[in-house]
């Protein structure tokens, strides 16, 4: 099978889906833009928009902090989200019934953005620890489909990083 | 660390300068990543290289701290800097803090 990620000239990324597998990415924006507007104490949405200050003595520099930094977090995901869906939209049929999506590098860093916050967000629910192993799933487990998306996202996920590493020096 | 200089304090209008006072508050705070179940580690090692310009090997180094120690000082500065670190980290999806040592 062709390499999932691809690096071309000039920083681009070739992302190589099953048709399956992109509907699969394409459902992920709206989830997340459903938690984005969660409340604060949905564990989730908390594990994206963490505290900057464990000092409970600094409870005032934290809500500015928050009132500061926060707008501008918020904005940078929803952007990525849509670079996720507008480059998908975008995608081109290869011969062999696949579809390939051609990323530049910051639309590749914003998928990354996107399959990292869907699997802490997914981690979250699903309560995954050091421990998890997604080898042992049981198939009965209601929570089996979620872990086999969570475990292919964790898969892609290291495959798009390894691919950008490839940018960083040494 | 990269430390980077303390900015200089805005102007006063009062000149009272208190050394004392000055040394507290130009003490760095120290920004601190939490280890997670979740983040992989090379996607850590990329983004401290991405945020903070680290060699690889200083960037996996640090990660290999926050994994097995369960978190790392992974940069430190004025409350500002450390304020602008932790929102670019969060940004990235990782859990962290900042704090100024007792």
């Amino acid at each position: 099978m062709a390499r999932r990620f691809a690096r071309r000239r000039g920083g681009i990324v070739d992302a190589t889906f099953e048709r399956g597998e992109l509907e699969l990415l394409e459902g992920l924006p709206e989830q997340l833009r459903t938690l984005y507007r969660a409340d604060d104490d949905d564990p989730a949405r908390a594990r994206l928009f963490p505290r900057a200050y464990l000092d409970p003595t600094e409870e005032q520099a934290e809500a500015e902090w928050r009132e500061l930094v926060h707008p501008g977090l918020l904005e940078a995901r929803l952007d990525a989200l849509s670079t996720l869906e507008t480059t998908i939209a975008a995608a081109e049929p290869t011969k062999r019934d696949r579809l390939v999506v051609h990323l530049s590098a910051e639309e590749a860093n914003a998928w990354l953005s996107v399959l990292n916050d869907a699997r802490l967000a997914l981690g979250s629910r699903l309560g995954v620890t050091d421990d998890t192993d997604l080898a042992t799933v049981d198939p009965s487990d209601p929570d089996a489909p979620t872990l086999a998306a969570y475990g292919w996202l964790t898969y892609l996920e290291g495959e798009l990083v390894d691919t950008l590493l490839g940018d960083m020096p040494d | 660390m990269s430390t980077a200089p303390p900015a200089p304090p805005a102007p006063l209008e009062v000149q009272e300068p208190e050394v004392e006072e000055v040394v507290v508050t130009d003490r760095p705070w120290l920004v601190i990543v939490w280890n997670d179940p979740v983040n992989l580690m090379s996607y850590v090692v990329f983004v401290f290289q991405k945020l903070f310009g680290y060699s690889r090997e200083r960037a996996t180094r640090l990660m290999l701290q926050v994994h097995h120690e369960g978190k790392a000082i992974v940069s430190d500065g004025n409350r500002e800097k450390a304020e602008a670190d932790v929102a670019r980290l969060h940004a990235h999806g990782l859990w962290a803090t900042m704090e100024h040592p007792s």
